[in-house]
């Protein structure tokens, strides 16, 4: 599997789990969702996306279903389940706790 | 509460298994519907419709890659390439159909002979109790230094009930007697049958976990009155066939000796009984015993030096066997202080059932694990065999799958699609092993004991034989899969690429091949000698005969006891018996013996010879005995060397006399004549008795025993209930039983008879058949391994000349003759033959050692050898020397277009 080079892995995880704690998606608004909060920060290649959201169903952390979208196109929309709730918590502390690490190395440099 | 996680993998992996078309239709929806909206953004951006596919496309980045991606998230691929694989391997098998066959006939042989085998084991010896938790269950018995039956060794109910009250290691100690004939009628006035069952103490079911299949079993309260509660319980078996598995049988009464029993549950089907052979017909609290037992002189329920209570317990849980012997150690020294004069040396054995059953019967345990030795022998050469023909096979594969592995594939991926295809010849082998297995189960149940009692030997196809040949077969899968799987994927790939067949012969790809061809011609002549001087031993043995009458002899069998006699009423109706069948018209001679030799009635006797310095620590010498009546030894034609037989004139009140055979008196008295000369029975202070007969020795136990000791008393002097009636006719013996038993009737009509047998027919069924059973097992294992071999070796010596077609061919051009090609392909199968021949020599000897341990013979057999050799030499090298010559008439020109 190809992963996004500029993401430290399991990073793409993270952001597709908190993206959806907000509300059902589908692949395509979800990958639209991630250009439009990072920016063009965090190039996530398109392709690679459904894998990885794949991967979170076949994990059980997001869940699917095949619903209308709002101009009339059945599409698969993609939930957060309970375990997956659980799941993106402990991420990101995981996440704060190595970025506040890494931050204090750096400041550590230039001090 | 939200669902656990499983709760939305699980269905997502059937899904993934099961709807896979459904799942891939999805996938594909949802990336066109991804496709779909990225073109239609582009076409807002004012791309042209073109460009907005092909940047939609690029944005996704190969979408087959994609789509493969997502596939191995679904984490079901092993499954799913395990189904491709099946469906691979059932093709390869189903293309080379002959080829397909003779695999899994050879590993069906192999495996059918250890399905076979192991239900037998199973039977004799591995087969746990049909109890609740049947590991937990421990035998406890008690002996002494003197006793001959320690292995067994019963208990008294007084020691029993100690045991039982002082230890703290159990859940329960339940004690039971041994096999017990009960002259059964379901209702008064009914002639009596004899019937087999046991007494038990009352906790016995509760002890072993065992819930009546209906009604209930025993009560503390009947386990509490000597004599008070006559309540029963069937046995599942005996419910059926007596009662026609009728429900309503709670509460009925049935007569057993005489005696009104009412029913008070039924054990269940699953309970068989407390050891291998017995099924007990019926289950009585041991509370009846005495009221059982007509002889108002014995109490087996306060007498402590009546050891007849078989005792098995459950330990506690934690409680570890050596804790629970340590405890019963104490309580047995405890004991013997406390009751020297029936416990004095009474020391207490706690053993687990397997340990039990092994000491019990060294000899079948010994015999069994030959066989498995033998089976497993046999399968290793089936395997050896399949491995070289998926090698040979393999071979002529090696370019596709040197295709295979040069596209990329894997070589775990290889190794496991090889594999697939030797579980599934396998599976098939497995199969057709338990049909043929299933033929030697229906062999091996011909080996039981005739008796109306209810002793039965169940060998059996059941779950258990089942799950061993299934788990035999994958073993055999990956023996024979394993390496060709390996070899076949270690193709250097440029040359298997280029040429199609050329090998290069280096040292480290043959090894293997050879190590096989060694390892069949080392087994098979191992389990050729090892069944030749088996069937030579068992003919030695039979050419003296058994040393007793084996034609024109009736057997009959009773037991006043069953019918309640005192005994005194004993003692005269045998009288009668014996003076009415001798006037019977057609009848030369009659005589009454305590058991037939072979049978299952055999007794022990404690003797102290005159004069004989005992062992140290032994104060007695235990002997195999008879009870014998007058003209016992002319009617069953055992032949007196000297001396008399029993007469009318040796009473209960004359002088004790013994009839001895001559390996017993040539034991106890080397250097004088043993006629005249005295022993004790029983104990150090026990009567004289005088030896006023010798006899030849005969066979007693079976064909295959060394001499052994025997001692016949006369039945006058020792009265007992259980007697055999030997009528000796003119004619045909069968022709009597009805006189017979018409003589029975007159003088009783409620007399039960039973085993009533021709001794042709006892001969055959007892003492012929189960040897000659044992031998048709070793020869057909050791004649089915020789085919084995043989295959193998023609297969592989084959397959090694073909693979030098090419050096062949070569040499053959530049001017080598058809004699030195021969020499040369055949060098290489002499060294193996040699090689092979070594080991087995080395296995067969080893395998005499354990043959001489068990048939009591000594020394080599080295007629087997000077038979065998020459056979396995001269199968080898035919075997070897076919292909070679094929091989030496190659046509140069042919073999190098070879390709």
């Amino acid at each position: 599997m190809s992963k996004p080079q500029d993401l430290v892995q399991g990073t793409l995880d993270l952001l597709l789990l908190k993206i959806l704690t907000l509300e059902p998606l589908h692949g395509w608004a979800i990958s639209i969702r991630l250009r439009q909060v990072s920016g063009d920060v965090l190039q996530v290649t398109e392709g690679s996306l459904y894998p990885a959201l794949h991967k979170l169903e076949q994990e059980g952390w997001i869940k699917a279903e095949w619903k209308q979208t709002e101009n009339n196109r059945r599409a698969k929309f993609y939930s957060l389940t309970a375990p997956g709730r659980k799941q993106l918590e402990a991420e990101s502390a995981n996440w704060v706790r190595l970025s506040s690490a890494i931050s204090r190395v750096i400041r550590l440099k230039e001090a | 509460m939200p669902w656990p996680r499983w709760r939305y993998v699980l269905p997502l992996r059937l899904r993934s298994v099961f709807r896979r078309g459904t799942v891939e239709d999805e996938m594909d929806e949802e990336l066109r519907f991804h496709l779909e909206c990225k073109v239609e953004e582009g076409l807002a951006r004012g791309l042209d419709a073109r460009e907005a596919r092909y940047r939609a496309l690029r944005a996704i980045g190969g979408l087959q890659q994609r789509k493969e991606e997502i596939r191995d998230m679904r984490q079901v691929r092993w499954f799913s390439d395990f189904a491709a694989d099946l469906q691979y391997a059932a093709r390869a098998i189903g293309h080379s159909k002959l080829f397909s066959i003779l695999v899994v006939l050879t590993l069906g042989l192999g495996i059918g002979a250890n399905s076979a085998i192991f239900s037998l084991a199973d039977a004799l010896l591995l087969r746990p109790l049909p109890v609740y938790r049947p590991s937990e269950i421990v035998t406890v018995s008690s002996f002494t230094p003197n006793s001959f039956a320690e292995t067994t060794g019963p208990l008294s109910y007084r020691d029993y009930v100690d045991y039982r009250d002082k230890s703290k290691s159990f859940d329960g100690l339940a004690a039971f007697t041994d096999v017990t004939g009960f002259g059964f009628a379901s209702r008064p006035g009914q002639p009596a049958k004899l019937k087999g069952g046991i007494l038990v103490s009352g906790n016995l079911f509760r002890v072993m976990g065992v819930r009546p299949e209906l009604g209930r079993d025993f009560n503390s309260e009947e386990d509490r009155i000597p004599g008070r509660d006559a309540v029963v319980v069937l046995g599942n078996d005996f419910w059926q066939s007596q009662f026609g598995g009728d429900r309503s049988v709670i509460g009925r009464h049935i007569l057993l000796d005489g005696i009104e029993f009412s029913i008070i549950g039924v054990a269940p089907k699953t309970f068989t009984g407390l050891d291998q052979y017995v099924r007990p017909d019926v289950f009585v609290p041991i509370m009846m015993w005495p009221r059982l037992i007509a002889d108002p002189k014995r109490n087996p329920l306060e007498n402590r030096g009546d050891h007849e209570l078989m005792v098995k317990g459950r330990l506690k849980p934690g409680v570890s066997i050596g804790q629970a012997r340590a405890e019963l150690g104490v309580i047995a020294k405890n004991l013997q202080r406390a009751y020297p004069k029936t416990n004095r040396n009474r020391e207490i054995a706690v053993r687990t059932e397997f340990a039990m059953r092994l000491q019990s019967d060294p000899t079948d345990a010994a015999l069994i694990g030959m066989l498995l030795a033998l089976a497993g022998a046999v399968l290793l050469i089936s395997c050896a065999n399949v491995a070289g023909l998926l090698l040979g096979r393999a071979r002529t594969r090696s370019r596709e799958i040197a295709v295979r592995l040069a596209i990329g594939a894997g070589r775990f991926r290889l190794v496991r699609l090889l594999l697939t295809e030797s579980f599934l010849i396998a599976l098939m082998g497995g199969a057709v092993g338990i049909a043929l297995g299933y033929g030697g189960i229906a062999f091996f149940s011909r080996l039981n004991v005739p008796t109306d009692l209810p002793i039965r030997l169940s060998v059996q196809l059941d779950r258990r034989v089942f799950l061993f040949s299934l788990a035999i077969s994958l073993l055999s899968a990956v023996l024979c899969g394993l390496a060709p799987a390996l070899q076949t994927t270690r193709t250097n790939l440029v040359t298997a690429l280029k040429t199609a067949d050329v090998e290069i012969p280096g040292k480290r790809r043959l090894w293997g091949r050879n190590a096989l061809v060694i390892c069949q011609i080392a087994a098979s002549l191992a389990l050729l000698t090892a069944a030749l001087q088996m069937v030579r031993d068992f003919q030695q043995k039979w050419r003296g005969g058994p040393g007793f009458r084996t034609d024109h002899l009736l057997t009959m069998a009773f037991d006043p006891q069953l019918v309640r006699y005192s005994e005194a009423q004993t003692q005269r109706f045998y009288e009668d018996l014996i003076r009415r069948v001798r006037a019977l018209p057609g009848v030369t001679s009659a005589a009454l013996t305590g058991a037939l030799p072979m049978g299952t009635g055999g007794d022990g006797l404690s003797v102290i010879p005159e004069g004989y310095q005992m062992p140290a620590g032994k104060e007695s010498i235990s002997v195999d005995m008879d009870v014998a009546g007058d003209h016992f030894f002319s009617t069953f034609g055992v032949q007196m060397v000297r001396g008399r037989g029993f007469r009318e004139t040796d009473t209960a009140t004359s002088s004790k006399v013994a009839v001895v055979n001559e390996q017993f008196a040539k034991h106890y008295w080397p250097n004088s004549d043993a006629l005249g000369k005295r022993f004790r029975s029983d104990s150090p202070s026990g009567p004289l008795v005088e030896i006023v007969g010798i006899t030849k020795t005969a066979k007693y136990e079976w064909m295959g025993e060394p001499p052994t000791e025997f001692v016949y008393l006369p039945f006058a002097q020792h009265p007992r209930s259980g007697m055999t009636l030997l009528v000796q006719t003119e004619g045909p013996s069968a022709a009597l039983i009805e006189p017979v038993r018409e003589l029975v009737r007159n003088i009783d009509a409620g007399q039960p008879t039973f085993d009533v047998r021709t001794i042709e027919e006892y001969y055959q069924k007892r003492v012929v058949s189960a040897p000659v059973m044992i031998t048709q097992t070793v020869s057909a294992m050791g004649l089915v391994g020789l085919i084995l071999a043989m295959a193998g070796l023609y297969g592989l010596m084959t397959f090694t000349a073909s693979r030098r077609t090419r050096e062949i061919g070569i040499r053959i051009a530049v001017g080598a003759d058809a004699g030195t090609v021969l020499r040369m392909v055949l060098r290489q199968a002499v060294i193996l033959v040699a090689i092979g021949i070594g080991i087995g020599l080395f296995l067969a000897l080893a395998a005499e050692k354990g043959l001489n341990a068990v048939f009591a013979t000594s020394g080599i057999d080295f007629a087997a050898f000077l038979m065998i050799l020459p056979a396995i030499l001269g199968v080898t090298l035919l075997a070897a020397f076919i292909p070679a010559r094929k091989a030496s008439r190659i046509e140069p020109a042919r073999a190098l277009r070879y390709e």
